[in-house]
């Protein structure tokens, strides 16, 4: 008790390992530890010369004034910090992060009081500055309306968040399997997703994960655009962990869609349009000379029935007829070979190049929903003729296929376009082979015909004009029916050599 | 006004149909002339002729359907037939509701066009006489004070002197004054002449 008693405020406080400082009202600090000092980095002279303030970043102080008057009306013993670490300034300037713990003595003359300074909870301020940072990533994904996904590829596990959830029809566990995960999703797009994510998941790739999908609420059955992107995690060469996020695009492709159907209603209205014009001016052609050859010969008629022409007036009625009519056939020919003319500017190209190009033009104009399969022979000489009616003409046959097939409701639409050199002449030769219904007979007989058609909305000139566009480019156009099902169009081109 | 004193205006900027034209309308006895554009037409035709107009629809240069307009316009008194390609729809009802005799279909046949031919010759023979007549109505009744046409319009609608007087506030012995000088003046026979006269004339009274 002796030894005890003996020790005084003073002792203790200069043993303390912690280092402590005394301040008055005015925040003046009148004592000041061995331990403040070597923290602090002061002698004792310069150090009870200064206020608390010297002894934080400038930002801090005029903040600190008021924080300390407040303090001195309510004086407790607590903790400065409230659980937050705080910064002092050490004397070189220096910052240093503290947890710093208040206690107010009572003396004779006023308040004063002690701050004890104790190094940082290291592992608490991770933890805060992680949750601030989850805090953070989740508002910014609310604000951006992003859900988050983890997919892990050992265990295909996928682990996904609350939105994402919802997305899927509100399943309330942390993870799902991939398989089940994919039952929610339109059958007609799951394949396009599970290749994107096999892309993904080869360690030859990049890793880049990208792909647009519906998805079929289970609980109320509607169905959502999603878009998800990601990347793929290797360890050891081996895919592990795919992190990304998926955002809900269905108003977007819902406005998309309109658009597209809207573009593809105003070019079907164009082409009838030119369709009907150029028909209107033909039969214009055509008409004149019928009618003046109909009433010439009307005249003629009558006037060797009723007698009372003059020689003269029929002579001139026939002769009248036999240049009408040739009139009409020159109108023909004209229109005929205007139609072949037609300016074709030929060039030398790469097929192959091409055919990507026509694959790009088709799934933008909304027949997006097949699988192209190319198998194109590399390093095939250039082709020669008019590249933007060759690639009209794959457009046409890659269209045609994708309707054939979707008319009967194949989801899995595949296209496949090959690019070979014709083996018994020295052709390139590219087929568009489908497996929709392929063609009947009476089809196949009229099939290249103008104005022949098995689409609703078609004017019959897609397959009459790409033939004639391929002849006219030194090719030929043909069709034959798959050995199983579906039906492959074939043309050729001449090499530039 | 027989069928073989009538003018046959052609107006179609194919030489060959003109021709062929001519030569049947020719055979049947009509005047033939021909036009190879509308402007042609317009600058060279003289009021009231007896006879019809066959016109095509596709010209280059105003077409046939801005003839008829123009025609309508300037109160030509031409019965219209209207040679077309392809007539549509729409068209022959605008040409119709415009008072076209027809719209035939090329190549037409002599018997369509002779018919057509024949039925806008007559009609033209009708216009020309009630045109006639009201031209002369017009000019009988022009003669008359305002105070006449004023009494004319209520006699011709059967009102009695004693109530003409009343209406006009007028009294019995003026209106039978005026009712006298209009009928020295338009030479109307009795009173049913003279609504007669007033009705083809009928533009002119109030």
């Amino acid at each position: 008790m002796e030894l005890i008693s003996g020790l005084s405020f003073q002792t203790l406080f200069d043993v303390s390992p912690d280092a402590m400082l005394l301040s008055d009202e005015s925040g003046l600090i009148v004592l000041a530890n061995p331990a403040a000092l070597t923290l602090f980095r002061y002698t004792k002279e310069d150090m009870c010369k200064l206020k608390v303030e010297a002894l934080m970043p400038v930002r801090h102080r005029e903040y600190h004034k008021h924080y300390r008057k407040a303090y001195i009306h309510k004086p407790e013993a607590r903790s400065m910090s409230n659980g937050r670490a705080l910064i002092a300034l050490r004397s070189d300037g220096q910052e240093l992060t503290l947890d710093i713990s208040l206690t107010p003595l009572k003396t004779n003359e006023q308040l004063c009081t002690l701050a004890i300074f104790y190094p940082t909870d290291r592992r608490r301020v991770a933890e805060e500055a992680y949750r601030a940072s989850e805090e953070r990533l989740k508002l910014a994904t609310k604000a951006a309306d992003l859900a988050i996904f983890d997919f892990d590829s050992n265990r295909n596990v996928l682990h996904w968040d609350e939105d994402m959830r919802l997305l899927w029809g509100a399943e309330s566990t942390d993870s799902i399997s991939n398989k089940r995960f994919s039952t929610v999703i339109h059958p007609e797009d799951r394949k396009a997703r599970q290749s994107a994510l096999d892309n993904a998941i080869d360690p030859k790739g990049n890793g880049e994960y990208n792909s647009e999908y519906r998805v079929i609420n289970p609980s109320d059955g509607s169905e959502q655009w999603v878009s998800a992107v990601g990347r793929m995690h290797f360890e050891d060469g081996h895919a592990t962990r795919l992190v990304g996020v998926a955002r809900n695009i269905t108003r977007q492709k819902v406005f998309e869609d309109k658009l597209r159907k809207q573009r593809n209603e105003n070019e079907i209205l164009f082409k009838e349009q030119v369709a009907a014009q150029t028909i209107s001016a033909i039969a214009h052609e055509i008409n004149q000379p019928l009618t003046a050859i109909s009433a010439y010969s009307e005249v003629a008629l009558r006037a060797m029935k009723v007698g009372g022409i003059y020689p003269d007036n029929l002579k001139r009625a026939l002769e009248g007829c036999v240049h009408q009519a040739q009139r009409a056939g020159n109108s023909l020919h004209e229109l005929l070979s205007f139609l072949n003319k037609s300016n074709l500017v030929r060039e030398v190209f790469d097929l192959n190049r091409t055919v990507k190009e026509a694959l790009t033009i088709a799934k933008d104009d909304g027949y997006g929903g097949f699988y192209p399969e190319l198998q194109l022979e590399k390093k095939m000489p250039n082709v020669i003729g008019n590249k933007t009616q060759v690639q009209k003409v794959i457009v046409n046959l890659i269209r045609n296929a994708v309707e054939a097939m979707q008319g009967i409701g194949i989801d899995d639409s595949k296209v496949m376009i090959t690019v070979q050199t014709h083996k018994s002449i020295n052709l390139a030769h590219l087929l568009v082979k489908d497996n929709g219904p392929g063609l009947d007979v009476e089809t196949q007989k009229h099939i290249f015909e103008p104005f022949f058609t098995t689409k609703p909305t078609g004017i019959g000139m897609g397959l009459s004009i790409s033939r004639a566009l391929i002849e006219a480019n030194g090719g030929e156009l043909w069709f034959e029916p798959n050995a199983t099902k579906g039906a492959t169009f074939h043309f050729t081109l001449p090499f530039a050599t | 006004m027989t069928q073989s004193d009538a003018t046959v205006y052609i107006v179609d900027d194919d030489s060959a149909i003109r021709d062929a034209l001519t030569l049947m309308l020719e055979q049947e006895g009509y005047l033939v002339r021909l036009f190879e554009s509308a402007e042609d037409f317009l600058a060279a035709y003289k009021s009231e002729q007896f006879g019809c107009a066959i016109i095509d629809i596709r010209m280059s240069g105003m077409s046939g359907m801005q003839l008829q307009e123009v025609i309508c316009e300037r109160n030509i008194l031409l019965p219209v037939i209207f040679l077309s390609g392809h007539g549509t729809i729409q068209m022959t009802v605008k040409a119709m509701k415009a008072k076209a005799v027809d719209f035939l279909t090329k190549p037409v046949s002599a018997e369509k066009l002779l018919n057509s031919v024949r039925m806008a010759v007559s009609e033209s023979g009708r216009i020309l006489t009630e045109s006639a007549r009201y031209r002369n109505a017009s000019l009988l009744l022009a003669g008359l004070t305002e105070r006449e046409r004023d009494v004319l319009a209520e006699a011709v609608q059967g009102h009695s002197n004693k109530e003409i007087a009343r209406h006009l506030n007028i009294s019995h012995r003026t209106v039978e004054i005026h009712k006298s000088r209009i009928m020295q003046k338009t030479g109307a026979l009795n009173l049913l002449d003279l609504a007669r006269i007033a009705l083809e004339g009928s533009t002119l009274i109030n």
